[in-house]
């Protein structure tokens, strides 16, 4: 198999020492096991065995070798063919032609695609499962606090009225029995859903039909969801709905998936010109689609609440169809699924129920109608 | 008789001054840089350890000194080992941080302003730490080159003197430039032959000032008439419909001709940058080359404007056909898109997105491969060629000294974003 070693062969090279940066003149003379290397007096140099030669980076006419695990950098300049090739077959590690560092790279190349390819993976399924597991972990006082920085700036973005009027509903006397009625309203929520999680709930004045949660238990019911619903039914599917939040983390858990995302997007991959692009529509994509997710899981949690509350779990459904009106299915951009979507998902957990509104009286729904009542 | 010996003797008198060659032929080059795009593609990036490798190899085995070439010792996974390390340094405080100002509020975002100038810092020290590797695996007869100082002294020198190029709009540049070199030059080491800059600013400052001055005024002009524009007054007088140029023009009195000298001024400002840019490249090259110093060597750079004019000529050709063959590309990739879907489900919206994503990957590698492969190399090239050496029987006297440094520092860099080569 292995050709024989080109024992006699001689040719003239350029040989540095690793000492001193002088250039040698020297012949070469290849015996059985090493390249011998004698000086232009006939003096012996060194002998450089062939099992410790290694190829290095030239130009394409020269063949450079140096000596594995050596103290220096000492280096053979060889511009003869026929020794360079007879070096190249006596020395199992050298290939010239490059085919076995072609090889290697091929591997690289594969494996690099391949840890690109898994990594993408891990972005679309464990980014999300990881955050799941850790947000149970992160102690409460952290996500209240998480809560409260998040709440001064949702107050500033949102507060557009004069200085002088509260920002919440209900602290007016007219809005006292408003308030009476959206505290029975929550608290009958919160047992139904066995939540345990201290809330900070209140109506504020917007006229957006809306509602927010924060990390940290803050809900926010927007004066214009109420105004809007035509049934206490439909404000309590939306608030369960909310709670579903609250209740799953989903403010922790997307604040843990933007700094994962970040990581693998921001530090291991797409760190080439023009991979920003890639960065930024992988990372907006995957969070709308994360995003989707859990508004999912929070209507599940709605129609599981206002199933144990007692209420029409079909509200909601109804509700979003006539606020959102009937938007297409989805968008890959959207945080929220298709109202359509949902409106089918809920509706196929819950029987339609006749009677209900048995979660405020006729009196206290419209007191809750008339929360914001005190300030124009 | 006499003209042929006059001939003869004048050419080899120029074979003798042409102490430095490239040797690299450009459709080798081309091979690297395009391939490497490809894959950078295709691994999202994660080539780059490889292709930085083999861009480096290429041009170091292929220039030459006196004769002898450059060795690039260095491999493609030394490089991912240090960006691993970098990651394993950066990942902790980037996690500090995070929580700290999730956590702090008004303090946090004190927190997250100075980290700002703790990157900064970090991409300086990162910087000096790389220039050490590279240079710890260069190799020339035998012996490497290595690098001495202290990354931390550098880190601070250079964001101090970064901050003065930037609040004085680059007046303080060339001082900038001699001062960093000087640093870096006096830690640089043939073996046992220091290095050392003898660049002065004042003489790039001279030679810049022009260039410096005809770029700012036009910038300042743009800048001191968007200045005079009351915006609020002109914002106001958009709403609402009729006369809006005429209401605007009352509410901010002379705000068509301030618009309008912002616009000149800024479309020639960039045309000025476009047009003096290759010049200012190489007088910067000039200045580079002729204050560097190993030993008592020197060097002098004959590398003519007029080449590198060419050079950048060439890339805008290359450009103009490479963005008229993805535009024709793109045409009928919408021409398949529009056939295959039409009904605005997720999975077309989505390939509409990747097609849009991958056209912008596409020509940004494109635009920056075919700079890499016309001016990088071309002016690699002609300023190497065109080096004159003052002696060079000091170069075969010098003792080994150094050893090889980790490559942590090209880690911090990369997870920083500063590749280079």
């Amino acid at each position: 198999m292995t050709e024989p070693i080109a024992v006699g062969l001689t040719s003239d090279a350029v040989y540095f020492d690793g000492i001193t940066s002088a250039r040698h003149d020297v012949t070469l003379e290849l015996n059985d096991y090493a390249v011998v290397i004698f000086d232009r007096a006939g003096e012996l140099i060194d002998q450089w065995p062939y099992a410790r030669l290694k190829h290095l980076s030239a130009p394409a006419h020269v063949f450079r070798i140096g000596l594995r695990k050596a103290e220096n950098l000492a280096r053979l300049e060889i511009t003869d063919h026929d020794m360079a090739h007879a070096i190249d077959l006596a020395c199992p590690d050298i290939d010239r032609t490059g085919t076995s560092a072609r090889q290697a790279k091929r591997r690289a190349i594969a494996l690099s695609f391949f840890a690109a390819v898994s990594l993408f993976a891990v972005a679309v399924y464990g980014v999300p499962a990881i955050a799941d597991r850790v947000a149970p972990l992160i102690p409460q006082g952290v996500e209240r606090r998480l809560g409260s920085a998040a709440d001064t700036q949702v107050r500033a973005m949102l507060d557009k009225g004069p200085r002088d009027r509260p920002f919440e509903c209900g602290t007016a006397p007219a809005e006292q029995a408003g308030r009476a009625a959206f505290e029975k309203l929550m608290s009958r929520l919160r047992n139904a859903a066995g939540l345990r999680v201290p809330l900070q709930a209140a109506v504020i004045r917007r006229d957006e039909a809306n509602a927010i949660a924060l990390p940290g238990g803050h809900v926010y019911v927007f004066k214009g969801l109420i105004d809007q619903a035509e049934t206490v039914d439909e404000v309590a599917g939306v608030i369960a709905h909310e709670l579903g939040h609250v209740a799953n983390r989903d403010g922790t858990r997307a604040i843990l998936q933007a700094t994962g995302l970040s990581l693998i997007f921001g530090i291991l991959l797409g760190d080439f010109v023009g991979g920003g692009a890639v960065v930024l529509a992988s990372e907006s994509l995957l969070k709308s689609a994360y995003s989707r997710g859990a508004e999912t899981r929070a209507d599940d949690y709605a129609v599981r609440t206002m199933q144990a509350a007692g209420g029409d779990p079909r509200a909601l459904g109804r509700f979003l169809g006539r606020i959102a009106g009937k938007a297409r299915s989805g968008s890959i951009f959207m945080d929220h699924p298709g109202t359509a979507d949902r409106v089918a998902r809920i509706d196929a957990m819950a029987p339609p129920q006749s009677g209900g509104a048995t979660l405020l009286d006729a009196a206290e729904w419209r007191a809750l109608k008339r929360i914001c009542a005190g300030y124009r | 008789m006499a003209v042929a010996e006059t001939g003869s003797a004048a050419g080899a008198a120029n074979a003798a001054a042409r102490h430095v060659r490239f040797i690299g032929l450009e459709k080798d080059y081309w091979r690297v840089v395009v391939r490497g795009a490809i894959l950078l593609m295709v691994t999202l990036g994660l080539y780059r350890f490889w292709l930085a490798t083999d861009i480096r190899r290429f041009l170091w085995a292929n220039t030459e000194i006196d004769g002898e070439s450059l060795e690039y010792s260095g491999t493609a996974l030394e490089l991912l080992q240090g960006f691993l390390f970098a990651i394993a340094l950066i990942l902790p405080i980037y996690i500090a941080f995070t929580i700290t100002v999730l956590d702090l509020g008004a303090f946090g975002n004190f927190i997250s302003t100075s980290a700002v100038l703790l990157l900064a810092f970090m991409s300086q020290y990162g910087i000096y730490l790389a220039r050490r590797y590279r240079l710890t695996r260069t190799v020339f007869r035998g012996l490497r080159f290595h690098q001495t100082g202290s990354a931390i002294r550098y880190s601070i020198c250079a964001v101090w003197w970064w901050g003065w190029t930037i609040l004085t709009l680059g007046f303080a540049y060339p001082f900038t430039r001699a001062a960093l070199e000087r640093f870096k030059m006096r830690n640089t080491w043939y073996g046992d032959l220091q290095g050392r800059f003898v660049g002065s600013g004042w003489h790039l400052f001279i030679r810049g000032f022009l260039m410096w001055l005809a770029v700012l005024i036009p910038m300042l002009t743009t800048v001191a008439a968007l200045l005079s524009i009351n915006w609020s007054a002109a914002m106001a007088a958009l709403r609402g419909g009729g006369d809006v140029v005429g209401r605007i023009e009352k509410a901010s009195p002379g705000f068509l001709g301030q618009l309008g000298v912002a616009i000149v001024g800024s479309a020639a400002t960039l045309a000025l940058i476009a047009l003096l840019l290759p010049a200012f490249h190489a007088m910067v090259m000039r200045w580079w080359i002729a204050g560097i110093r190993f030993g008592e060597i020197s060097a002098v750079a004959h590398l003519r404007t007029r080449d590198v004019y060419f050079a950048y000529l060439r890339f805008i050709g290359y450009l103009i056909a490479f963005i008229v063959v993805l535009l024709v590309g793109v045409f009928f990739g919408l021409l398949i898109l529009g056939t295959f879907f039409q009904d605005g489900s997720m999975l077309s919206e989505f390939v509409t997105v990747a097609m849009m994503v991958g056209t912008y990957v596409v020509f940004m590698l494109g635009l920056i491969t075919l700079y890499n492969a016309t001016v990088t190399l071309s002016v690699w090239r002609l300023t190497a060629n065109s080096i004159e050496l003052s002696d060079t029987r000091p170069i075969g006297q010098v003792k080994a000294a150094g050893d090889a440094s980790s490559p942590l520092g090209e880690g911090i860099a990369d997870v920083l974003n500063l590749g280079g080569i």
